[in-house]
């Protein structure tokens, strides 16, 4: 498995033996290149859901929850989320031009035609979920290759709405 | 969930009162519905929920002893349905609606439709929510009786009319920056600032568009943009003995686009002079619409000590737990006495501030992506314990956080001696606040609880839109801890352990469709 965390692009990969009822880190790789890391074991734990964590010595309790492919972890009194990738699966990354409505809406206006050029952060498309406006911003500058909603429409959460070329 | 059948007696306090009654319909849903509903329950009250579709699983429903189902998709056939809802009364034999916040309570046509029904009205009366409600008549009626006003006007848009050029002429005559502000608005929704007349029209139309969304009122009231002010509310009661009293006073400056995000009591800003005057002048204006109940007049106090009426919300406020915590005073078991036609029964003297309150409100959003309200499932949701924590919420592990409504998913109230002490306990409760599954700002409110910034007191209406939000983020956490963990994890097979929740939002591997909203959150919006 690869792991990235939160929003990063970074894929680590990491080892870990079993001593008695521990688990413990071996090995952590960053885009395949070996990293220094922690002393660090793990240990589950009675109730549903927790971990105990020994850092250095030092125990502490970590509370994860898995949703999708995501690892959820609350530790330190901070949360995080880890995704979890099959091994050489191809991430879906920004950028590529596709803007996705990033919660299900309505369409409230349409800033963009076809084939116009945008800057960098320009509005694209004005969106509302959860009774508030969102504005769509372009990741980068560009030309707009389609725009695939129209003022009022619909939109399910994933949609593509404006495709962004060079 | 019917109890109905456990008989619940007239409970004592309420017994000998004029208009004593055993069974409150709350009119609601989320956290206020589950703090009313409780308050019932504790005062020896049957509490009857209402729910649409989404709602049918939910805690509110949950903590009710009856609850009636209201068909339909929209708001307007579900939690605005005025007519089902009394119908909702009458059949379960509820003798009271208290209407929370929100929704249809500061609606007087439905206040009004509640009491021709025979029903008692947990609000003021109608004319008082009638001429606060409309910022016009608010406004001369404040002038009347001498409470200061901001420099403002209200245009009724009607159709056919050019409302840019009235907007721009009205605009000219307050001053920029200016405020546009939907009548009927509320909660950060149809509210603009306008800093420049060449954003006039983008603006106005953002902010009509969200009223009629919200609100079903496109009416936009242009007011003058006070910078560097602190937004200050003084939470009042009255009866209909005409008694009124005041509970002190609120600090909600901390903002980011009108909507509050850690509220405190008392402010760091109000000295007791200025808490006298202004809480004479909220008194003043309670008496001046023949208040009845609990309302909260809303001031902006700018940095010489001036204060400028803003408005009276006539209803509980989301932030009412923080004067709870330093007076001592229960606001809805007030409502319920008032309510009932007892008199408040404490005296201004009576009330006092001990240690302070501070309010943090837990939102489904992702403020590392301009606050986007997210979703996805509580797969875990632990809230924190301890002296002085009190967490106000409508849900609990397993709901899904869906589009449906507020992204609001609770409020972390603490209280401690001091203010400093305030802080810090706020800090460690959201520490301890463990909501795995959706992005939340807890992390965001972490920040902000331990920023110099806040922990000065230095805090205006202005702050945070003025930051970038960057500053905020959180620190990075070792990654051999985080990756290991998750390794571990899924040696363990925790994931097959727990309760399979959210199984419907997992997203499919192959399509990439369905549910899981990081995967669209964390990697399409710019």
């Amino acid at each position: 498995m690869e792991w990235v965390i939160g929003e990063s692009n970074e894929r680590y990969t990491a080892k870990l033996s079993s001593s008695e009822e521990s688990l413990i880190l071996t090995s952590l790789t960053l885009d395949g290149v070996e990293q220094s890391h922690s002393e660090v074991s793990f240990r589950r734990d009675s109730q549903p859901g927790r971990i105990l964590v020994e850092i250095n010595g030092q125990a502490k309790f970590a509370l994860v929850a898995k949703v999708g492919d995501n690892w959820w972890i609350h530790i330190d009194g901070r949360i995080h989320i880890v995704h979890g990738h099959e091994p050489g699966s191809v991430d879906k990354g920004p950028g590529e031009g596709g803007m996705t409505a990033p919660m299900p809406g309505v369409i409230l206006d349409v800033m963009v035609k076809e084939g116009q050029r945008v800057r960098e952060g320009q509005t694209l498309l004005v969106m509302e979920a959860m009774k508030m406006e969102h504005r769509i911003l372009a990741p980068k500058p560009g030309e707009v290759i389609s725009v695939n909603f129209t003022k009022g429409e619909r939109v399910d959460m994933g949609a593509t709405l404006v495709e962004l070329g060079e | 969930m019917n109890l109905s059948e456990v008989a619940i007696m007239t409970p004592d306090w309420i017994e000998s009162a004029p208009k004593a009654f055993d069974s409150v319909l709350v009119a609601n849903r989320g956290e206020i519905a589950v703090r009313v509903l409780k308050a019932a329950r504790e005062a020896g009250i049957r509490g009857v929920a209402v729910y649409s579709d989404p709602d049918a699983g939910s805690l509110h429903v949950e903590t009710a002893d009856e609850a009636i189902h209201l068909p339909g998709d929209t708001l307007s056939e579900t939690y605005l349905n005025a007519e089902e809802i009394i119908r909702a009364a009458i059949s379960t034999g509820a003798k009271a609606i208290h209407p929370g916040f929100g929704f249809l309570s500061e609606r007087s046509e439905f206040a009004k439709a509640v009491i021709d029904a025979g029903i008692i009205w947990i609000g003021p009366p109608p004319p008082a929510i009638e001429t606060m409600g409309d910022k016009i008549s608010a406004r001369r009626r404040m002038i009347e009786s001498g409470v200061p006003v901001i420099p403002g006007e209200e245009i009724a848009m009607s159709g056919g009319m050019d409302h840019l050029g009235v907007l721009a002429a009205s605009a000219a005559r307050v001053g920029y920056p200016l405020l546009l502000k939907a009548s009927a608005g509320g909660g950060g929704k149809g509210m603009r600032s306008v800093h420049e007349p060449k954003m006039l029209r983008t603006e106005y139309e953002a902010a009509a568009r969200e009223a009629t969304a919200a609100f079903g009122d496109g009416t936009v009231y242009v007011e003058r943009l006070l910078t560097g002010a602190r937004h200050i509310e003084i939470q009042v009661l009255a009866d209909s003995y005409g008694n009124c009293i005041h509970l002190n006073e609120r600090d909600c400056s901390l903002q980011r686009r009108h909507q509050k995000v850690i509220e405190e009591a008392p402010s760091p800003a109000v000295t007791p002079s200025i808490r006298a005057a202004m809480g004479e002048a909220a008194v003043q204006a309670a008496k001046a619409v023949n208040y009845e109940g609990a309302g909260t007049v809303e001031f902006l106090l700018s940095n010489n000590g001036q204060f400028f009426f803003l408005e009276m919300n006539t209803r509980i406020q989301v932030e009412h737990p923080v004067t709870e915590m330093i007076t001592g005073v229960d606001i809805v078991q007030k409502q319920f006495e008032v309510a009932a036609g007892m008199p408040i029964g404490i005296s201004q003297s009576d009330v006092g501030i001990t240690g302070h309150s501070m309010e943090a409100r837990i939102y489904a959003e992702d403020p590392s992506k301009g606050f986007l309200p997210a979703i996805g499932p509580l797969a875990m949701w632990r809230a924190p314990e301890g002296p002085g924590i009190r967490v106000d919420t409508g849900v609990r592990e397993g709901d899904d956080v869906t589009v449906d409504f507020d992204p609001m998913l609770a409020k972390l109230i603490v209280h401690a001696p001091n203010r400093t002490a305030a802080a810090r306990r706020l800090d460690n409760a959201l520490a301890n606040l463990r909501a795995l599954g959706v992005v939340t700002n807890i992390g965001f409110l972490r920040q902000m609880s331990q920023h110099p910034d806040f922990l000065s007191g230095n805090i205006t209406t202005d702050y945070l839109d003025s930051k970038d939000i960057s500053e905020f983020s959180e620190p990075d956490t070792d990654p051999s801890i985080l990756i290991g963990i998750a390794a571990a994890a899924s040696r363990f097979g925790i994931d097959r352990m727990s309760m399979n929740i959210g199984s419907e939002n997992i997203i499919d591997e192959h399509t990439g469709h369905s549910g899981d909203p990081f995967r669209t959150l964390s990697r399409s919006f710019p």
